[in-house]
C-alpha cells in the first residue's frame, strides 16, 4: 500500500512537473515572441517594396481640436506619400496634455526601435533632449529651407544650441490682453484701450469692479496646478515686462530665484488679489484653467484677460472652442505693458518639428518636414494649432490674417518682441517655484510678496541646491 | 515495566516517523510552485529590485544621463533625508491614508454594515447598491464628481450655503481625503457585510439573555468576532490609499503649494514633471518599504488569537 501510494506520488509529482515545465516554456516562447512581433511593421512594409516613416505628434492637446490635428497630419501624409511613391507614413498619435505628450515623447526616444523619425516637439523640453542625443543636427539640410531666413532669431534661438540647430518651428504662441468692450464701455474706459503701465490695467479692473461687481475684473492664472506650460500665457508675461526679467542666467548658469522683477511680477498678483480684482481661486488653480479661458471669455465673465494668440482662433467657426461669432465686436485686444512703460511684454513659445537622431530614413524625414513647412500647410497648421506663423513672409498673408480678424495680425506683431522661456529641464523646477508663489497669493489674499518670493526661493533652493540659484540685484 | 509497557495502547506509543501535525517541505511541491514563483520573480520581485537599483543612480527622463546613467551611491538618498517635502509629503500620507482609509472607510463601511442588517429590504438594496456605485466608479470619475462639488457652485459648498466658496482650495487634503473615503467606503462594506452575516446568531442570543445592552453586545461580542475582517480591512484600505494617485493628482495635483502632496504624487512630479526618474524611483522605494512594514505589522496582529 506505501509503495503504491509513494508510486502514486511519484507519478502526480512527474505529472505536476512536466506541466509547470510547459507553462514556463510558453510563458518564455510568448515572451521571447513579443518583441519579434512587435518590430514586424517595418519589414513587412519592406517586403512589399515600401518604407515606413515615423510620425509622433499630440493628438489632443496641440492643436485646436483633435479633429483639426487629424485633418492637418493628415493632409501632409497624403501629400508627402503621393510625391514618395513607395513610402508610407506611420503616424503615433500621442492623446493627453503636455506632461503627457512630453513623458511619452521622452520614453520612445529611449529605444531606437520606439523611436520615431519624425516628431512634434514643444519648444520648452527641446534643450533635454538636445542635451540626451536624441535629435537629429539638421543644419547640412537647413540650406535647402527657404523658411528659415525669414524666422526671427528670437524663433531661431529656441531650437538651436551652441550653433547646431535640431528642429524647426512650425508654429508660436505670444501674449498680450483681451478685454470685453461692452464691460469697457459701462465702466466709462475709453475704447479702443492701451494701458501704458501695470498701474493702468489696475485702474481699469478697479473700474469695472466698482460699474459691476458680478464679472471677473481680470484673469491672470498661478498655481501649480495648471503646470509650467501655464506661466507662459500668464505670469511669465509679466516678469518679461519687469525690471528684471532673466529667469536663468546664462553667464553664471544659475537660475534666478529673487529679484526685483519677480517682486514686482509678485506684487501685481497681490494686488489684483488684495482688492478682489482676480477671477475666483477655484477657476485660476483649476488644472484645465488655460483650455478654459475661451469658454469663459466667450461667456462674458470676465473684463480682461492676460492671455495668448490661441484664445481669438478658437472662436471662429471652423474651430469652435466654442463659437462665438460676435467675438471680433466684443473683444478688443491691447499689448501687455511693461511694468512702467514705454514697450511691450510677451513670453514666446511653440512647436517645433525634428527628426530622430538614429532615423535610418533621414533624409525622407526631412523631405516629410518639407512638406509640412510648405507655405500652405504652415499656415494652416498655424490656424488651426492657434499659432502665429515663425516665417514672418505669412504675418501679413491673407490665408492667416483673415482666420480669426483682427487678432492674426495683431498677434503676428509681437513677435519680433516676444522672448522666449529657457528650455533646459531644470525649467519645470523653477516654473513649479514661481507657481507655488503666485499660488499662494491667490489662495490666501494676505501673503505678501515677500512671503511669496520667500516660497519660491526656498522652493527652488532646496530641488536644486544653492549652488544653481542667485539674486538678481 | 514490560507489562506496563505493553498496556500502552498503539495510537499513543511514541511517534517514529515525522510529526504530521507540522508543515513540512516536500520537493514535490517545487514544480508545482515553480510557475507562481517564476511569475512572482520576473513581474514583482525583478522590477522592485530594479527600481531599488535605479533609486541610486543618476537617471533622468531626459538630459544627459537619459541613456548614459550611472551608479551615484547614497547621492539620492542623503537628498532624500534632507528633502523637507518629502518629510512633509511623509507626514500627509499618514494623514491621508489613516484618516480617509483606515478610519474613514474601515469605519464607516463597518456602520453602514450592520445599519444594513437591520434597515428594510428595500432601504438594504437601495443604500447598498449606492455605496457599491461608488466603489466601482472609475477614480477619475470620484475626482470630477468631488472636484465639482467642493469649488464654487458645487453641491458641497452649496450644502454649507456658501456656494461661491472654494472648500477644495480651502481644506485640500481633508477633501481629497473624503474623496478616498468615498471610493473605498463600498469595498468595506461588502466586508463587513459578509463578516456579520457569518456571526452565530446564537451568541448573540446568549448575550441577550444575559440582558447585555447592544453597546456591551457591540465591544463583548460583535468586535472581537469582527477582528480578522477589520484587520484585513483596514490592511486593504491602507494598501489603496497609499497606492491612490489618480483622485488626489486629478483633484489638486499636489496643490495648493504642497498641500496634497501625497507620496505617489511626489514620486510621480519627480520622476515625469522634473525628469529625475531615480529621485522619483526613491520615492516610490520609500513606498515600498512603508507598506512592507504596514503589511508585517497587520499580518503579525491578524495572527494574534481572538
Amino acid at each position: 500500500m506505501g509503495i503504491l501510494v509513494r508510486g502514486r506520488r511519484l507519478r502526480i509529482t512527474i505529472a505536476a512537473a512536466l506541466a509547470a515545465a510547459a507553462v514556463v516554456a510558453v510563458l518564455l516562447v510568448v515572451g521571447s515572441s513579443s518583441p519579434a512581433s512587435a518590430n514586424t511593421t517595418t519589414p513587412v512594409a519592406k517586403a512589399a517594396g515600401g518604407t515606413t516613416l515615423t510620425v509622433a505628434y499630440g493628438s489632443t492637446f496641440v492643436f485646436l481640436t483633435p479633429a483639426l490635428a487629424v485633418k492637418w497630419w493628415g493632409g501632409v501624409a497624403k501629400e508627402f506619400e503621393k510625391a514618395h511613391p513607395g513610402v508610407t507614413v506611420k503616424f503615433d498619435p500621442i492623446p493627453g496634455s503636455y506632461n503627457d505628450i512630453v513623458t511619452k515623447l521622452s520614453l520612445l526616444y529611449r529605444s531606437s526601435s520606439t523611436a520615431p523619425d519624425v516628431a512634434e516637439l514643444p519648444d520648452g523640453e527641446l534643450g533635454g533632449w538636445v542635451a540626451s542625443d536624441y535629435l537629429l543636427p539638421l543644419n547640412k539640410y537647413l540650406p535647402t529651407a527657404t523658411y528659415w531666413k525669414n524666422f526671427p532669431q528670437s524663433v531661431k534661438n529656441e531650437t538651436t544650441f551652441n550653433g547646431t540647430t535640431y528642429a524647426v518651428d512650425h508654429g508660436e504662441n505670444t501674449n498680450a490682453l483681451f478685454y470685453n468692450i461692452p464691460m469697457f464701455k459701462k465702466a466709462g474706459i475709453p475704447v479702443p484701450w492701451q494701458p501704458h503701465s501695470w498701474a493702468d490695467i489696475l485702474s481699469a479692473a478697479a473700474k469695472i469692479h466698482k460699474s459691476n461687481a458680478t464679472v471677473w475684473p481680470l484673469w491672470l492664472q498661478g498655481g501649480s496646478a495648471g503646470g509650467t506650460i501655464a506661466i507662459q500665457y500668464n505670469g511669465g508675461n509679466l516678469l518679461q515686462g519687469s525690471s528684471t526679467p532673466t529667469i536663468y542666467d546664462s553667464k553664471t548658469k544659475k537660475w534666478v530665484v529673487d529679484s526685483p522683477g519677480l517682486l514686482q511680477t509678485f506684487q501685481f498678483y497681490s494686488d489684483l488679489a488684495k482688492n478682489h480684482l482676480e477671477a475666483p481661486a477655484s477657476e485660476l488653480l483649476n488644472p484645465n484653467a488655460v483650455d478654459n479661458v475661451p469658454a469663459l471669455t466667450s461667456e462674458q465673465k470676465m473684463a480682461i484677460v492676460v492671455g495668448a494668440n490661441f484664445y481669438g482662433e478658437a472662436w471662429v467657426k471652423a474651430t469652435c472652442g466654442p463659437c462665438w461669432t460676435a467675438a471680433p465686436k466684443t473683444m478688443g485686444v491691447a499689448y501687455l505693458p511693461t511694468q512702467n512703460g514705454p514697450g511691450y511684454a510677451s513670453s514666446l513659445g511653440g512647436w517645433e518639428l525634428a527628426i530622430g537622431a538614429h532615423t535610418k530614413n533621414a533624409s525622407l524625414a526631412w523631405d516629410f518636414i518639407q512638406t509640412a513647412q510648405q507655405e500652405t500647410n504652415m499656415i494652416d497648421a498655424d490656424n488651426w494649432g492657434g499659432w502665429v506663423p515663425p516665417d514672418k513672409q505669412y504675418w501679413t498673408a491673407p490665408q492667416y490674417t483673415n482666420y480669426a480678424p483682427p487678432y492674426q495680425s495683431f498677434f503676428a506683431k509681437i513677435m519680433p518682441t516676444a522672448v522666449d522661456e529657457p528650455n533646459t529641464t531644470d525649467f519645470a523646477i523653477w516654473g513649479t517655484g514661481f507657481n507655488d508663489a503666485t499660488g499662494a497669493i491667490i489662495e490666501n489674499p494676505s501673503t505678501t510678496p515677500q512671503q511669496a518670493l520667500t516660497i519660491m526661493k526656498n522652493y527652488v533652493t532646496q530641488q536644486l541646491g544653492s549652488g544653481l540659484v542667485e539674486t538678481l540685484k | 515495566m514490560a507489562a506496563e509497557t505493553t498496556l500502552v495502547p498503539p495510537v499513543l506509543a511514541a511517534p517514529t516517523g515525522r510529526r504530521q501535525d507540522r508543515v513540512r517541505f516536500q520537493l514535490g511541491s517545487i514544480p508545482l510552485l515553480a510557475p507562481a514563483a517564476i511569475l512572482l520573480i520576473v513581474l514583482f520581485l525583478g522590477p522592485v529590485a530594479y527600481s531599488f537599483y535605479l533609486g541610486f543612480t543618476n537617471l533622468n527622463l531626459i538630459g544627459p544621463t537619459a541613456i548614459n546613467y550611472q551608479w551615484t551611491g547614497l547621492t539620492n538618498l542623503n537628498q532624500l533625508i534632507h528633502d523637507p517635502i518629502f518629510g512633509q509629503s511623509l507626514y500627509r500620507t499618514a494623514f491621508f491614508v489613516i484618516g480617509s482609509g483606515v478610519i474613514g472607510a474601515t469605519g464607516i463601511g463597518l456602520l453602514l454594515a450592520m445599519a444594513m442588517q437591520r434597515a428594510i429590504p428595500l432601504i438594504r438594496i437601495l443604500i447598498g447598491a449606492l455605496v457599491v456605485v461608488c466603489f466601482m466608479l472609475p477614480p477619475v470619475t470620484v475626482a470630477m464628481v468631488w472636484y465639482a462639488a467642493s469649488t464654487s457652485g458645487g453641491t458641497i459648498t452649496a450644502l454649507f450655503g456658501s456656494p461661491n466658496s472654494d472648500f477644495l482650495h480651502s481644506f485640500p487634503l481633508v477633501l481629497v481625503g473624503a474623496a478616498n473615503t468615498w471610493s473605498l467606503t463600498g469595498l468595506a462594506m461588502l466586508l463587513f457585510g459578509a463578516a456579520l452575516r457569518n456571526i452565530p446568531n446564537e451568541v448573540v442570543e446568549s448575550a441577550e439573555l444575559e440582558r447585555a445592552n447592544p453597546v456591551q453586545r457591540f465591544f463583548r461580542i460583535t468586535l472581537p468576532l469582527l477582528r480578522p475582517t477589520i484587520v484585513t480591512t483596514v490592511l486593504l484600505m491602507t494598501l489603496l490609499s497609499l497606492a491612490n494617485f489618480t483622485i488626489v493628482y486629478i483633484m489638486t495635483a499636489g496643490g495648493p503649494g504642497n498641500s496634497t502632496m501625497i507620496l505617489p504624487v511626489y514620486s510621480y512630479q519627480q520622476a515625469f514633471q522634473f525628469d529625475r526618474l531615480a529621485y522619483g524611483a526613491l520615492v516610490g522605494d520609500a513606498m515600498v518599504v512603508l507598506a512592507t512594514i504596514v503589511s508585517f505589522i497587520y499580518v503579525r496582529a491578524s495572527r494574534a488569537r481572538v
